[in-house]
């Protein structure tokens, strides 16, 4: 057969022609392009059903948390905080850290009763210095830190409709509250009260302290810790109830901000003016500071007495809850 | 609970005498529903009062009075096993716009309580079957319309719910993604043998997708039956297109008794009986006009829809009177 006649069509190809003479390829055909290929299916949609167990409420709560607390760590997978978010984060933990180098140096030099003992060594003053000091941690630091965390927590949920996949869930909003709150004081905590625990624990390691120190300072370090403890929870109520009212973060940061510096602005310039320490009770910060120096056992920079610091704290975190509650419960599922 | 394969043809919702009041305004009023499986089309102009229903259904508000259940679960004390067997598809955006489409959804599994790793999978699974597959690393902000509406179904099919509830689920998508999505819908109730209850504006779409549907009017249920039935039991009609004088055919036709429908020069002439058909040729004939074309009308669920809103005094033109811009996609 001449080889312009060999038939493709019919599926005899050049190498039929060659080969197919007994040799076991009598069967064998090759791939001939045809004049019209027909399309393959790439997609095939396949309703695939799945029959696990869906886990109790504690592990939806935890998923919560865990979405809102690792996102500070990696935003891969979890709630994205911005870059420069977290490297404040990072900034103002390393900051709140800096007495540890300062105690290390202390212990290093032999500086006994000296002028680094005296600035960063574990005495009631310093202690309350590493909470609840203005400068720098809570005029630059405190405040700074839980306006970025509680920024978007709440309501970045109303601004992009997010509420909805919480609540057409099983999931209550006590839960969703709860640990929204929860995520908020553990962040600020590991911030906040951390770095007062490693302050603690390091002056015991590099000054090779025993128990006698710590029977002495413990309890002061526990006054320390629930002052800071109080700090957490007040900031956290403040900054989560600015957050739920307002459908923009920047709202929420800027409205905390304005709150702790702009009653402390105010009850100073009143103290100034009219020689009284008694608006300072409107002041979130001077509550904690004066609350602090009591547990701590510190002479008051405040004339009125402590009971109405603690009077108005429990005001400020019950007015906070209230409308954080009243504003999670006008959440919309349907629409926002 | 609704389990067992031989109680499939119990009802899947059940209400009786459910009212919700909201102050002084009444914004379901004796509610008595008997939803079978499979699609259903819950229908009705703006502020009849379904979100509300839905808002009941998966146990959010407390109904002011009556009963209800969803798969066998009481509507006022178990809303939280409610919504762990359904898959709600919100109407509005409810995804952050920051994740990445696999991490949203595999989220959205988390808040049911699947464990992660139980999660991430289904996640993949799912984004697949809505289409998702080559974008499930993309992040949601970047996804257009129709990609944002398949992710919310994503989401709301994670734990393969026996129940999906999609509010307006073809919201601003374009034909062929509004197509994808019925499709989707559709092998989920007939491949997946899940149920489906669905809302929108679109009659075309809940013709395509449903086997009945429930009209809601100002808070009541003004009808619930399969679209086959309400076909039959709307009026026959013939089609004419009329050339030269439709407002005098029209004439011609209310003379001699007949009753009729114009839509320019579309007029429908509803069929009494055999002898209609020859009034209205020499109702043409008398009225001088021409009869371009004529055949027998065919109602679709948009005409009953219009035809039960006129009844009831509603000034609807048609259905896209009640859409707008996050119905259309703002085209």
């Amino acid at each position: 057969m001449p080889e312009e006649q060999v038939d493709l069509e019919g599926e005899v190809t050049r190498m039929d022609a060659a080969f197919g003479s007994g040799d076991g390829d009598e069967e064998a055909t090759a791939v001939v392009a045809k004049s019209q290929a027909s399309l393959g299916q790439i997609f095939e949609q396949t309703y695939r059903p799945w029959d696990g167990e869906l886990g109790p409420r504690w592990m939806r709560n935890y998923a919560i948390f865990r979405h809102h607390v690792y996102g500070v760590f990696t935003s891969k997978g979890h709630r994205q905080y911005h870059p420069m978010v977290r490297l404040l984060i990072l900034i103002i933990f390393l900051a709140s850290l800096t007495p540890i180098p300062m105690l290390f140096l202390s212990s290093f030099i032999g500086d006994e009763g000296g002028f680094f003992e005296k600035m960063w060594g574990i005495n009631r003053y310093n202690l309350w210095g590493q909470v609840l000091g203005y400068f720098p941690r809570n005029l630059c630091m405190w405040p700074l830190l839980t306006a970025v965390v509680v920024g978007g927590m709440i309501s970045d949920d109303r601004q992009h409709g997010t509420s909805a996949i919480y609540f057409s869930r099983p999931i209550s909003r006590l839960d969703y509250t709860s640990m929204k709150y929860l995520s908020v004081a553990i962040i600020l905590g590991f911030v906040i009260i951390f770095s007062y625990f490693a302050y603690y624990t390091s002056a015991i390691v590099f000054k090779a302290e025993g128990w006698a120190y710590l029977a002495d300072t413990l309890p002061l370090f526990l006054r320390g810790m629930l002052a800071g403890s109080i700090l957490v929870i007040t900031y956290t109520s403040i900054g989560l109830a600015l957050s739920s009212i307002s459908q923009s973060r920047f709202f929420a940061a800027i409205g905390f901000l304005s709150i702790i510096y702009g009653t402390k602005l105010v009850s100073l310039l009143i103290e100034l003016q009219f020689g009284t320490t008694f608006m300072y009770a409107m002041s979130p910060y001077d509550c904690l500071a004066h609350t602090g120096q009591f547990l701590l056992g510190i002479p008051s920079n405040y004339e009125h007495p402590v009971s109405i610091s603690v009077v108005s704290l429990m005001a400020m975190n019950s007015v906070s809850i209230w409308l954080l509650v009243s504003r999670v419960t006008s959440l919309e599922v349907t629409r926002e | 609970m609704i389990d067992d394969d031989s109680l499939s043809e119990l009802p899947i919702i059940t209400a009786k005498g459910l009212r919700k009041m909201y102050g002084p305004h009444l914004a379901l009023d004796d509610i008595n529903l008997e939803i079978p499986r499979g699609a259903v089309g819950i229908l009705g102009p703006n502020g009849a009062g379904k979100s509300t229903l839905f808002k009941c259904l998966l146990g959010l508000i407390t109904t002011t009075s009556g009963e209800g259940s969803v798969l066998g679960y009481d509507i006022r004390t178990q809303g939280e096993q409610i919504r762990s067997k359904i898959g709600y598809m919100p109407e509005y955006n409810a995804l952050d716009p920051n994740l990445f489409a696999v991490d949203h959804v595999r989220y959205a599994g988390e808040l049911l309580g699947m464990n992660p790793k139980n999660a991430t999978q289904r996640a993949h699974e799912v984004l697949e079957y809505v289409g998702l597959k080559d974008q499930r690393y993309r992040k949601i902000e970047t996804f257009s319309t129709g990609m944002l509406q398949a992710t919310k179904l994503a989401c709301a099919l994670v734990h393969d719910p026996d129940i999906l509830i999609c509010d307006e689920p073809t919201n601003g998508l374009d034909q062929r993604a509004r197509e994808f999505m019925l499709q989707t819908l559709n092998r989920t109730v007939r491949e997946g043998k899940r149920s489906v209850l669905m809302s929108s504006h679109v009659m075309d779409d809940v013709q395509d997708l449903c086997d009945s549907i429930v009209m809601i009017h100002k808070g009541k249920i003004v009808i619930q039956s399969s679209i086959e039935d309400l076909v039959e039991q709307v009026d026959k009609e013939i089609e004419m297109v009329i050339w030269g004088g439709a407002s005098k055919m029209e004439k011609e036709l209310s003379s001699i008794g007949l009753e009729t429908r114009r839509l320019g020069r579309v007029i429908r002439i509803k069929v009494e009986n055999d002898s209609t058909i020859n009034k209205a040729l020499k109702a043409a004939v008398s009225a001088g006009v021409q009869v371009r074309q004529m055949k027998e009308y065919e109602p679709d669920l948009e005409d009953i829809f219009l035809l039960v809103m006129d009844k009831l005094g509603e000034q609807i033109k048609g259905t896209e009177d009640l859409m707008t811009v996050e119905h259309t996609g703002g085209d």
